[in-house]
């Protein structure tokens, strides 16, 4: 079980979180049609790899967070509130530390 | 595509396997003289007129049918693996035809038909067992949609009944339906001709046939881009070299929108987990296979005598099948809820498959905006029981140019057109 | 001399040094119903091999007798069932007074097995043969699978649950976790330890030591040293436990199976660096006649005789590759059992082993035959591998040691012991240390971050220097067939066949065999098994590679994995009166709530002709504060939400982004930025995190604050003719119908219950009010209310009233008269969705939908026949073909007949139309589409009274 570190609250499990699906642009309802909404609605990217995703902290802070994450191998490569900058992820408080200590 | 293809299979009966039978079996117990093998290695050719990504059950009965079928030969299937190392080695090999709308029920009724007779048509034992399938309602909105679907079933012609708690008792001794259950058990769904099989028996029986009217298998075999020149495919790119064909159809389940993305045709799929496991074996008790939604949990038996449960995807989408603790944690909690008294059964394995999940539960066959370019996907947690008549109606789609009936509703262009298949009207009945 | 003993019973040595029986405290037990006696630390096998027992267990597909192999967890062949548990390890598991044990899978018996048939014709039981047998004729099928699951291993699992399940569940966060507690792991440990971090050191063994247990005098006097060191130090040690997972994040399953009091617990292990010192497994020799009892690993012997006193046999053939077997033998002959040893080193080698129910002697490498009782093989390591494999590792063949070694690990998992490498015992402490240092210095840095997922990376890389490697010979296989998998039958022979078939691969072969399949998952057997496939093919073992190791290495019981049953139960304050007055319950979600009080027909009888109150608790509520709130609810709602004025209540619904309905209630304005919003009790979590979703991310400039408040009130509906008389006297808010009209919000008192919140609303149909009183009060306004309606003949009523008294007044229930695809414009709001607000969430497919045309429609009917009431989920049909369904039904009290809600096409939608319902038992009837989705009252005039 991964942890999330959350901007708000700090790490915790996973467990704690719900995930809430790749995060897309929405087209302008007014001026929208069928084809590109449906896009919007029903298509993944999908990616093998880094993904931009929404998260809810819902057994913590109930914030939404923007979480970008590699879906191979779920490592956390960065969380963020919502249009803000990209908080201290794990991967920087933990690979940055390895790195140093090698010989 | 019409016509029979360039016929690289004539000929291709030479050193292929041979009849299995008992006589056969009991014959070279005595004489020592070794089975040949049930496919063949081949070196990849430059050209094909079907090439088949993923040796999954979808593609090899697909390659099958097209073979068989329609006398379409020059096919390969290609996988980045083993045969039968994605969904189709890792499900819970769990067959079913009793789904919501008419359309999915025919669908998968014909799929059980074609398994009830595939150890016959493939001459290979699957093992199918038809020991029943049952769905557990904990509340009023479950045991609503479980007689919507018995009462849609019936209108069909296909066996499916809503019963009561004692009748579940009966079929399962040690379920505790009493009262004083967390979420008691107000009836069941029962479905007579549901089962399960042995699922690498599936993949192999379809190799097995396909290779013997000349498809050539090629395993560890990656498919890396596919060509697509003015909206038509010409071919892919393989680790192996590049392989020209005007037909390429995606086999590929959890990774078929990686697939279709290589040919530029968007696909509203998402790739979660979907984990399973099996304990120590035991005496058999348990004959028919139990859901229970709300649980999220079902369990079935295997000759063997191991239990085989399975649950929901995981929580969010993901590539990785390393499998998570919470899982079995939760997995176990939920099957001790309904038969307590297995507690000191031991689980011995876990693992994890991954599920093109679409936003209706519903599969994606046929063509694409890309001509030539076909994709049966979309099967998310339940395409195994579909492999049959997957690969015979998408053979016939690919031999004959057009849609067959029963996969049309199934078309990609449905989300575009706003038009989901109704299997999402139960699956979203919340309560 | 039968199959299952050996002559002279008394097989027990005088004391050993390392011995960890207890003469003193003997005892007595069953095996199979005959009475036997162990000292206290005797396994199950221990104590029946001192009795002289050989036979433990019957294959599973031949029947072959099985023995004592490994004298460890994972003996093949000494599974047995242990009272009512079935598959309890008999080389592990300590045997307790006055237990039953008895052999698993035989039938009749242990002795005569009447498979024992399919020994003869084995040699047709050939790898997957059951695919290519019993195709036809297909009927027949069944039967033989009756047949096959004859042969299903495994004990029986007990029919009734104990009154009370001993498992247990904790947590431990470590700095360090130490897999293995053999010399390695338990320096580590202490190193770790004495760096100041925070250490668990698991054994999966009854006692800490590993190899050194059953080693010389020399060796028990280190172990002595190092047990001291780690009764020093502030390590946490768990023995008879395993850790037997490593999932993402560093999260480790630990399996304890002798906690104080419990069968099992599951700790959940979080750890900061985990120090994986497993150390090794002894590999079987393939060759004719391994499986025989009486065919022992040297690591076997060597336990048997010094941990147990257990002198193995009296004439033994020892094959020796390495200096554990060279151990083996010193053990055996001073036991005084005559050795002959074939040195393979020197060239020396089994080329079969001879006997039928146990071993009576050996062909040798140079042909000679020598006659023995027992068989000991030291013939190489099989690395264990599987945690670290679970934590990304891809294990890499040596050839030169004949064994896998790790060589990629993230930075949080370190290994160290006989898996890093071979040395000598100081050498391999040295390594040990290394580990425990750098574990403890990372995992105790300031700043690091447990969980998070680590990428890979080479371990040369690693901070640890390389542990030398010894040589040794590569012996997999002699020079004929023998079993590869002992609990699944497999045989060398049989991985060639399914290579030669096509299965090519290792993780084909696995699969066609079933090899590695079993309960020891491949522990024992896969080096073996890759070797076979690897020979067979013509390619290396390296190029072979191993399969992957999925979780758990050990299997838990699933009481261990589910730990105590902790599923809430939500109820409302009112519960204690609904026990009380005999509710039965309902079980909705999570909460538990009165379902009727006995006769529901009497309860909706009461509400439309007098009074009834509901406890509706369960119902969502968010109370909302803020200036943008109306905007929020015009956004998220189907109608028009700007013009609500103080003390007005409003109904809603709302739609997702697709159109579907997601859920509806009422939403009141208590203030000038104060509102109240309900849910349905089933949407209230979702609705909740919906609106946040909107406003956090979407309008995150809009003023709203959103507070559940569920619980916080408790909620019932007072609803009737005579509801007004009841409350009015109770409250101070006027209730005259000008002063609180129909759809109308009040805050006031309720039976000296201050800040109480009263909605004039109508679910039912009938004059109502619904009141939300603070939670700690519901009981006792709920009481009063009771009390004061006495005169007035007032009832409390349950779901199934409530359900029939909406249905008689058609108002839908989201989930059961729409479902997952029905859009607003199918679920009979008429003109409640206002397609002319320039937005709102769902708008484009709901316009999209009035321009295409709906494909369903939601209609109240009724049967033309008034008795009849046809069951929910009933089909419309048409030429007997399905076009809709009935979604609601009931017998109403009111009328007298059936009444329905219905989702048809528009075709059938138009009032007075006759449709077909098809009855689940077949029958078809008609019923008539009716003018107004209401049956009683479609005016309203109740309602506004
Ligand atoms: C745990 C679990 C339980 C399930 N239980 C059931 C059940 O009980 N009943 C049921 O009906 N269904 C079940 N399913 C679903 C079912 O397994 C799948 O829907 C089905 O197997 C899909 O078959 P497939 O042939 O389409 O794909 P797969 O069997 O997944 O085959 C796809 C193949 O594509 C290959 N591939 C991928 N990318 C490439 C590439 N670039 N180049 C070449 N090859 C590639 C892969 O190696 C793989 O072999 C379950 C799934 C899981 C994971
Ligand atoms: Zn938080």
């Amino acid at each position: 079980m991964i942890t999330l570190s959350c901007p708000w609250c700090g790490p915790r499990n996973v467990t704690e979180f719900a995930y809430g699906g790749e995060s897309g642009a929405r087209p302008d309802p007014a001026t929208a049609t069928p084809q590109p909404w449906r896009r919007y609605l029903y298509t993944n990217a999908n990616p093998a790899g880094p993904v931009t995703e929404t998260w809810l902290h819902r057994a913590g802070c109930r914030r939404y967070l923007v979480v970008e994450r590699d879906t191979t191998t779920n490592e956390i490569l960065a969380i963020r509130r919502p249009g803000g900058a990209p908080s201290t992820s794990a991967r920087h408080a933990t690979t940055g530390r390895a790195t140093e200590q090698r010989p | 595509m019409a016509g029979a293809g360039r016929g690289h299979g004539n000929g291709a009966t030479n050193g292929r396997s041979p009849r299995y039978s008992a006589w056969d079996l009991a014959r070279r117990g005595l004489t020592g003289e070794a089975w040949p093998p049930a496919w063949r290695k081949h070196e990849l050719r430059p050209s094909y007129d079907v090439v088949i990504i993923g040796g999954g059950v979808h593609g090899l009965a697909t390659a099958h049918y097209l073979a068989a079928n329609h006398g379409i030969t020059d096919v390969a299937v290609l996988d980045k693996g083993y045969i039968g190392g994605g969904g189709s080695g890792r499900n819970t090999a769990i067959l079913r035809s009793n789904y919501l709308t008419p359309e999915g029920i025919a669908f998968y009724d014909r799929s059980l038909e074609l398994y009830r007779g595939l150890a016959a048509d493939l001459n290979f034992n699957v093992m199918f067992s038809q020991r029943g399938h049952m769905t557990l309602a904990h509340n009023d909105a479950s045991l609503r949609t479980m007689r919507w679907r018995a009462e849609v079933n019936k209108l069909v012609g296909v066996d499916s009944e809503v019963i009561d708690p004692d009748e579940v008792a009966k079929l399962v001794p040690r379920m505790d339906v009493s009262s004083e259950a967390r979420y008691p058990i107000l009836g069941a769904l029962w479905h007579p001709p549901g089962g399960i099989i042995r699922h690498d028996a599936v993949v192999w029986g379809y190799a097995r046939g396909a290779d013997s009217r000349g498809v050539q298998i090629h395993q560890n075999t990656e498919v890396l881009g596919i060509d697509v020149v003015a909206g038509r495919v010409t071919g892919v790119q393989t680790s192996r070299g590049a392989v020209s064909a005007p037909i390429v159809v995606n086999c590929t389940a959890g990774w078929s929108s990686l697939i279709s993305d290589m040919a530029g045709v968007e696909m509203p799929v998402h790739t979660f987990p979907l984990q399973a496991a099996v304990t120590e074996p035991v005496q058999p008790f348990l004959d028919p296979v139990v859901v229970s939604g709300t649980l999220h949990v079902y369990v079935s038996q295997t000759d063997r005598g191991e239990l085989v449960f399975g649950a929901s995807v995981d929580p969010f989408a993901s590539y990785s099948t390393r499998g998570s603790l919470e899982f079995i944690e939760g997995l176990a909690g939920h099957v001790l809820q309904l038969m307590p008294s297995l507690h000191n059964l031991r689980l011995l394995r876990q693992w994890a498959g991954l599920c093109d999940m679409t936003p209706d539960y519903s599969p994606i066959m046929g063509p694409t905006p890309v001509e030539g370019f076909y994709v049966d996907v979309g099967w998310g947690t339940y395409g195994f029981k579909a492999g049959p008549v997957s690969g015979e109606q998408m053979a016939a789609c690919i031999a004959t140019g057009a849609t067959p009936e029963l996969i049309a509703p199934f078309a990609l262009s449905r989300f575009a057109a706003g038009e989901l298949v109704g299997e999402k009207g139960a699956a979203a009945v919340g309560h | 001399m039968t199959a299952a003993t050996t002559p002279g019973a008394a097989t027990r040595l005088d004391p050993q040094p390392g011995e960890v029986i207890d003469r003193t405290d003997r005892f007595a037990f069953t095996w199979n119903g005959v009475e036997h006696h162990a000292y206290r630390g005797d396994t199950i096998t221990s104590a029946l091999a001192a009795a002289g027992v050989r036979v433990f267990s019957r294959s599973f597909k031949y029947s072959r007798p099985r023995g004592i192999l490994t004298a460890s967890y994972l003996d093949p062949g000494c599974t047995v069932q242990v009272d009512d548990e079935p598959n309890v390890r008999g080389s592990h598991r300590r045997i307790a007074p006055g237990q039953a044990v008895t052999a698993q899978n035989v039938w009749p018996s242990l002795d005569r097995d009447v498979k024992m048939a399919n020994q003869a014709v084995g040699r047709f039981l050939t790898a997957g043969f059951y695919y290519k047998t019993f195709i036809k004729p297909q009927r027949l099928w069944p039967t033989y699978q009756r047949v096959l699951q004859r042969f299903a291993a495994g004990g029986t699992a007990p029919d009734t649950a104990p009154d009370r399940l001993r498992y247990d569940k904790r947590y431990a966060h470590p700095d360090v976790l130490v897999a293995g507690g053999g010399p390695a792991g338990m320096k580590a440990a202490v190193a770790a330890a004495k760096h100041g971090a925070k250490v668990l050191l698991v054994e999966e063994e009854h006692e800490l030591g590993g190899h050194l247990r059953y080693g010389d005098t020399g060796d028990l006097d280190r172990l002595a040293l190092l047990r001291a060191e780690v009764a020093a130090s502030d390590v946490e040690v768990l023995t008879d436990a395993v850790v037997a997972g490593r999932y993402d994040g560093n999260l480790f399953a630990v399996v304890e199976r002798s906690a104080p009091g419990l069968t099992e617990r599951l700790t959940k292990v979080r750890a900061g660096v985990a120090i994986v010192a497993a150390g090794l497994i002894e590999r079987p020799y393939v060759v004719e006649g391994n499986d025989l009892p009486g065919v022992l690993l040297s690591t076997a012997v060597r336990r048997l005789i010094n941990l147990h006193a257990v002198k193995p046999g009296n004439r033994a053939v020892v094959l020796t590759a390495n200096p554990q077997g060279d151990a083996a033998i010193a053990d055996l002959q001073r036991a005084g059992v005559q050795v002959w040893a074939e040195d393979a080193r020197a060239g020396g080698d089994i080329v079969r082993i001879l006997g039928r129910g146990g071993v009576v002697g050996v062909e040798v490498g140079d042909g000679r035959k020598v006659p023995c009782d027992l068989v000991v093989t030291a013939t190489g390591w099989t690395a264990t591998t599987s945690l670290l494999n679970m934590a990304g590792d891809r294990p890499v063949y040596e050839p030169r040691i004949a064994r896998f070694l790790p060589s990629q690990l993230p930075d949080d998992v370190l290994v160290t012991g006989g898996l890093a490498g071979d040395d000598d015992l100081d050498e391999l402490l040295d390594h040990a240390r290394a580990a425990g240092e750098l574990a403890a210095e990372r995992a105790t840095e300031p700043g690091s971050v447990r969980g998070a997922a680590l990428p890979v990376r080479p371990i040369v890389d690693a901070c640890l220097p390389a542990l030398p490697l010894h040589d040794h010979p590569a012996m997999f296989r002699g020079p004929t067939h023998g079993f590869v998998d002992f609990s699944e039958d497999v045989g060398s022979k049989d991985l060639a066949a399914a290579v030669a078939e096509g299965y090519d691969s290792s993780e084909l072969a696995k699969r066609y065999t079933t090899a590695t399949m079993g309960p020891s998952q491949g522990k024992l057997e896969t080096v073996n098994a890759v070797a076979a496939v690897a020979e067979a093919t013509g390619i290396t073992i390296g190029q072979a590679g191993t399969t992957t190791w999925r979780p758990p290495y050990a299997p838990i019981t699933l009481g261990a994995l589910a730990g105590r049953n902790f599923e809430p139960v939500r109820v409302s304050p009112m519960q204690p009166w609904h026990e009380v007055h005999g509710a039965a319950p309902l079980v909705a979600g999570a909460w538990i709530r009165p379902d009727h009080y006995g006769d529901p027909a009497a309860e909706v009888r009461a509400v439309r002709d007098e009074v009834g109150i509901i406890d509706v608790t369960p119902i969502g509520k968010l109370d909302l504060q803020g200036p943008d709130v109306p905007n929020l609810l015009e956004l998220l709602y189907v109608n028009k939400w700007q013009k609500l004025d103080v003390g007005r209540v409003r109904y809603g619904v709302m739609c997702a982004e697709d159109g579907v309905v997601l859920d509806d209630g009422v939403t009141g304005r208590l203030g000038p930025d104060h509102y109240l919003m309900s849910t349905t009790s089933s949407g209230a979590a979702g609705i909740w995190e919906w609106i946040e979703n909107w406003l956090q991310t979407e309008r995150p400039g809009w003023d709203v604050h959103v507070t559940p408040v569920t619980t916080a009130y408790a909620s019932m509906n007072l609803a009737g003719p005579r509801s007004r008389d009841v409350l009015a006297p109770l409250t101070d808010v006027d209730l005259s119908a000008d002063a609180f009209g129909y759809m109308h919000v009040r805050t006031g008192t309720i039976a000296a219950v201050e800040d109480c919140v009263l909605w004039r609303i109508g679910f039912t149909g009938e004059l109502s009010y619904e009141l939300h009183v603070p939670a700690g009060y519901g009981l006792h306004v709920w009481e009063t209310l009771l009390a004061a309606g006495a005169d007035h003949g007032i009832r409390a009523f349950g779901v199934e009233a409530q359900r029939t008294l909406r249905l008689e007044k058609g108002h839908l229930i989201v989930g059961q008269d729409t479902d997952g695809l029905t859009k607003a414009g199918s679920a009979g709001l008429g003109g409640l969705v206002k397609l002319d607000k320039p937005n709102f969430v769902g708008k484009p497919e709901l316009v999209w939908q009035q321009e295409v045309g709906v494909t369903s429609t939601l209609v109240a009917l009724q049967p033309v026949d008034p008795t009849e009431v046809p069951p929910e989920a009933s089909q419309i049909v048409v030429a007997g073909r399905t076009v809709g369904r009935i979604t609601s039904s009931r017998r109403s009290p009111t009328l007298g007949r059936g009444v329905c809600l219905g989702q048809v096409p528009p075709d059938l939608a138009a009032p007075g139309t006759h449709v077909t319902v098809r009855l689940p038992d077949g029958r078809d009837i008609v019923a008539v589409v009716q003018q107004h989705l209401a049956h009683v009252d479609p005016e309203g005039a109740r309602l506004r009274g």
